[in-house]
């Protein structure tokens, strides 16, 4: 690809690479974050939405006259009401063997899991709202509920008629000579891995506020997306607003994780409402319909084999994932993404491994929609690899960094056999830090001697590569679909501050933050002098949305390519001023100075000022636009990489497992701000600890969810924060701006794996090798006892 | 999760409490809310009327007189921690308030609300009947006092009249040793299994033991078999009551553990308990 929005210049860090405290801190710690639910609009009316009570069946009745003759109810809506407006929203993943859905705003004849929205009940206050849903009587007949995803691929009942056979996705590849890796292998190892249902569990649930002026035919939408303008653009494809009177707002939001990255049929309905009702509708999620309704994710069953030669090298690769996807593809990342990019992606990881066997599945089941959480397809993906890394070290007698070094590709550009190019990358380097920073042979010492005293530790490993910066060469890359591009806008005012606005929304990852520093470093201009507002509204630019660990590289080039712009007009006008070449002015420190002239130079807020006020000064042909707007996306795919070691301690009386200390490398790139790439990776990690020792969403034999509550639903707390040490290896890419890369999945896609890898090195003694997640402490417990 | 429609009242005296219940058969005091508020969020309560002893002070206050130590029914779970009287007199008493929850979840919640809740999974029960300990109680025909043995039912079922409210607790301190322990997977979780447990130690053995679980039961029990296994034994000469232990109760299985596993870990709770007397006997 060669469009002129792949090209970022060139630029100096200074600001870049600095410990610079976030902007949004002093708001956001002191309660005075603007989230969706603190903005109330005049005559707003409350939505609340009737949700199935079971897995599966045929609805024969829903009555709902009660419910609107309640005192304060404005309207009841069920899927016949939907239905004139709105089909269904349909999702599917653009690779082959996927089969497309269509899922209703609200369920009419038949509902498919337990929280599917099936009426709607608007009401003046939130209270009213939940009342009159409890006036909502459904009749459900049932129909058996499809819970087990391979079962469902053999055959059987439908989980959803669309999709008969309850194939969802099929498809793989076979790379290489697998076959003869396999027959000429000194020894395979493998195993079957189940990685748990999890909910991404934001602190801010989800929520809606439509408002629809008919005069104007003005709809205004405010939702907490990761993807606003896919929501706008959804607006018009799915509901026919017209494109140019629409505008989705997006506040504070309070984390996203990929839950937030999906068109949901709540954000469909709500518009709906509005416009019908005349007046602005709201609806807050709870916490139990979050953990119901709103996307699961991460949960597959894997077999994988590694075929090895008798120097401990992998020769050759066998998988197979398979998605448990629930009743509908949620638009867009679809239940295919998840095995998809497990099988397709991940199994070679940073090994040089020839030969590929790779099938990816996803069945539909009657369970909550799986959609998108950090590390999508790469957390299992991650999780079996590099436990059966672990797995085949204590087969071989070598050191888990031993074993990977056996593997490790070391030369770049390296060419994996699914096609992907890798650029650049520290593998290698990251296996040997970690091994230095743990100090391998003082752990095994101490295992040793704790063991003694009826003490278990253990020591786990897992490295990483992490595509980033999602991309429209990325999705070519990997054989996906997508084009992606963002824009961001740069606008110097008289005074010479700026003002920057970009395409991605924020979830509480600092972008303002680091987004100002590539720009004080592109124009020379302080901190305090720069306002970046992040996608607050879709009237500004264009974002493909903050996913796929893109938000530093996509928004850090277009906004260096927009700064780039004034830049050049900055430096234009100094070198008139101060009569000198263009070529030897830079910006710094708030000024424009001549290289090699002490004294001569100019401040920016004068130049800013003359380009308003001074045409005096303007050189010839000087347009005076100190505003622009460009779109950015990169040449080439992304990769960062790095890698955990994790020491965890089991106690012998409960099976509990603690993680003692977490040894984090993180290579990516050019590090704009390490305060935030920690804050990240130790974010990340306790995720991936949560995924690993905690969370599980659980259905019954009836398909009912049992885990509605965070009582039941135990995500990690600060308790589980063990301290960390981090080390930072910069690689930059040769192809972004200041080369930089992403990271934020990094923490949760390679966790898990260092957690489980840890835990049954301090069962190694007992012969018991657990390939599940989350770890129970029963099972734990049981393998101590043998 | 917003709370059905219901009726608040907030009276000034126990008797107008009794009264308020006596005339709503559907009425529920409030008493900290710790429980209940969820429960009406999640509207898996709908109480007509909510009883508020929140402006009740006859309620609160805690007093030690002649080994009582008397709790008011209102006195939070942080109060009790942090009382300098109960730290005094009973530290264990003090300890096990630390065990329930989070700081804020303690700074609101009482030992009478949670005594009448009767949740399975709290403390308070087990303190109370490992103490043998019990409760005043008013109803709108006068007071009683019921013990701990007489007042739990079963999970979430107490012998409390529909009129009655608890007015304060009393834990006999009485110089016998007290042990409250329990297994948390994290920091302020409903524990898995709890434990409490009381002896008298002379010249190292045990006497007058008495055991109470919960957490790892359908209901806050006693253990008797354990308990006279261990009379009159050393805490090292345990491995009857042991065995009686793992094998008299019905462990309860859910998500967080099955009936095995609630098994083990509450006889690993009993081995620490043991161990800890052991170590008293071995200073006394």
């Amino acid at each position: 690809m060669s469009f002129p929005h792949s090209q970022s210049p060139s630029i100096a860090a200074r600001s870049i690479g600095a410990r610079v405290p976030r902007g949004d801190d002093p708001r956001l710690l002191t309660g005075r974050g603007q989230y969706l639910a603190d903005i109330v609009l005049p005559g707003e009316l409350h939505a609340c939405f009737v949700r199935s009570s079971a897995a599966h069946a045929r609805i024969t009745r829903v009555s709902i006259d009660e419910a609107r003759a309640l005192d304060g109810v404005v309207a009841v809506w069920t899927g016949e009401d939907a239905a004139k407006f709105c089909e269904g929203i349909v999702g599917e993943l653009e690779v082959e063997g996927c089969f497309a859905t269509t899922m209703p705003l609200l369920a009419r004849d038949i509902v498919r899991y337990v929280g599917e929205p099936v009426a709607v009940v608007v009401a003046e206050s939130r209270y009213v709202a939940e009342d009159g849903c409890d006036l909502v009587d459904v009749d459900y007949e049932p129909l058996e509920p499809v819970l087990h995803p391979r079962s469902a691929l053999e055959g059987g009942p439908s989980a959803n008629e669309e999709l008969p056979d309850n194939v969802a996705l099929r498809g793989g590849k076979v790379l290489g000579d697998v076959e003869g890796a396999f027959n000429n292998a000194a020894r395979v190892i493998e195993a079957t891995f189940h990685s748990g249902r999890l909910s991404a569990g934001p602190m801010e649930t989800r929520g809606v506020i439509a408002s629809y002026d008919w005069t104007s035919r003005r709809l205004r939408l405010w939702t907490g997306s990761q993807m606003p303008h896919y929501i706008k653009y959804c607006l018009t494809a799915y509901l026919g607003f017209p494109e140019n009177e629409c505008e989705v707002l997006t506040p504070d939001t309070g984390g996203g994780f990929g839950q937030k990255a999906h068109i949901f049929p709540e954000e469909m309905l709500l518009p709906l409402l509005a416009r019908e009702l005349d007046r602005p509708v709201k609806w807050v999620e709870d916490r139990r319909e979050n953990l119901m309704t709103a996307t699961h994710a991460h949960e597959q069953f894997i077999d994988i084999a590694y075929a090895f030669d008798s120097d401990a090298r992998a020769t050759g690769v066998r998988i197979r994932a398979t998605g448990d996807g629930g009743a509908y593809h949620q638009p867009p990342w679809s239940m295919g993404v998840e095995p998809w990019c497990t099988a397709m992606v991940t199994p070679t990881g940073v090994y040089d491994i020839p030969a590929a066997d790779l099938i990816y599945e996803a069945a539909a089941t009657n369970k909550t929609p799986i959609g998108a959480y950090r590390g999508v397809g790469y957390m299992a993906g991650t999780l079996v690899r590099e436990c059966l890394m672990d797995d085949a070290a204590r087969a071989f007698e070598l050191s888990p960094f031993d074993i990977r070094r056996r593997s490790v590709v070391r030369e770049f550009p390296w060419t994996n056999p699914q096609g992907i190019v890798y650029d650049e990358g520290s593998w290698l380097q990251t296996i040997d830090e970690l091994e230095r920073m743990v100090d391998y042979t003082a752990f095994r010492e101490r295992q040793a001697a704790l063991r003694a005293e009826g003490r278990f530790i253990g020591l786990g490993l897992s490295v990483f590569v992490e595509s980033s910066g999602e991309s429209t060469a990325m999705g070519k890359a990997h054989d996906l679909g997508g084009i992606y591009h963002d824009t961001a806008t740069v606008k110097m005012e008289p005074n010479g501050s700026v003002t920057v606005t970009i395409g991605l929304t924020t979830q509480g990852q600092g972008h303002r933050t680091t987004m100002a520093q590539v720009v004080a470093d592109s124009l020379g201009v302080p901190l305090e002098a720069i306002t970046v507002r992040a996608a607050e509204s879709t009237t500004y630019g264009w974002g493909s949305g903050t996913v796929g660990s893109r938000g530093a590289v996509i928004a850090g080039g277009a906004v260096l390519r927009a700064s780039n712009v004034i830049r050049t007009k900055l430096v234009a006008l100094a070198a008139s001023m101060l009569e000198a070449d263009p070529a030897d002015i830079d910006l710094v420190d708030g000024a424009a100075v001549v290289l090699g002239v002490p004294g001569s130079s100019v401040s920016i807020i004068d130049l800013a000022t003359a380009v308003y006020f001074d045409q005096s000064a303007w050189p010839a042909d000087f347009d005076p636009t100190l505003e622009a707007t460009l779109a950015y996306d990169p040449a080439r795919p992304i990769f960062s990489n790095g890698g955990h070691a994790m020491i965890v301690e089991v106690a012998p009386d409960t099976g509990f497992v603690t993680v003692e200390k977490v040894f984090s490398v993180e290579d990516c790139g050019t590090v704009i701000n390490p305060d935030i790439v920690e804050g990240q990776i130790r974010g990340g990690v306790v995720q991936g600890i949560g995924a690993a020792l905690l969370e599980r969403l659980v259905y019954d034999d009836s398909g009912q969810l049992v885990t509605t509550t965070l009582l039941d639903y135990h995500m990690p707390s600060m308790d589980f924060s063990p301290p960390f040490e981090i080390h930072h290896l910069e690689t930059p890419s040769s192809h972004t701006p200041g080369g930089i890369k992403g990271m934020g999945e990094s923490g949760l896609i390679a966790a898990p794996a260092a957690v489980l890898n840890a835990v049954n090195d301090a069962l190694s003694h007992t012969g018991t090798v657990l390939h599940n997640i989350p770890i129970t402490p029963e099972q734990v417990l049981r393998a101590l006892r043998g | 999760m917003k709370s059905p429609v219901f009726a608040y009242a907030a009276p000034n005296t126990v008797a107008e409490a009794c009264s308020l219940l006596a005339n709503d058969e559907d009425a529920k005091l409030l008493a900290g809310g710790q429980s209940l508020v969820p429960l009406l969020a999640l509207r898996l309560a709908a109480p007509t009327t909510l009883v508020d002893l929140r402006l009740v002070p006859a309620l609160t206050g805690i007093t030690y007189d002649q080994g009582v130590l008397r709790l008011g029914a209102m006195t939070t779970h942080r109060a009790i921690e942090r009382s300098p009287l109960v730290q005094d007199v009973a530290p264990a008493i003090a300890e096990a308030a630390a065990l329930i929850a989070h700081p804020q979840v303690r700074t609101r919640g009482t030992i009478g609300g949670a005594v009448a809740h009767a949740d399975a999974a709290a403390e308070w029960p087990a303190v109370l009947l490992a103490l043998g300990g019990h409760v005043e109680v008013t109803g709108t025909t006068g007071s009683r006092s019921i013990s701990a043995s007489d007042l739990f039912m079963g999970p979430f079922m107490t012998s409390l009249e529909p009129d009655e409210v608890i007015t304060s607790v009393s834990l006999p301190i009485d110089g016998r040793e007290i042990w409250v322990d329990e297994h948390q997977r994290r920091h302020g979780d409903y524990g898995l299994s709890i434990l409490a447990m009381t002896y008298q130690l002379s010249d190292g053995f045990l006497t007058d033991v008495r055991l109470a679980v919960a957490g790892a039961t359908g209901s806050v029990t006693r253990a008797p078999e354990a308990e006279a296994a261990l009379e009159g034994r050393a805490p090292a000469d345990s491995s009857d009551a042991i065995t009686a232990l793992a094998a008299e109760l019905s462990y309860t299985s859910d998500i967080h553990g099955s009936a095995d596993y609630r098994r083990d870990i509450t006889t690993t709770l009993f081995q620490r308990a043991l161990r800890a007397a052991g170590e008293r006997s071995g200073q006394a």
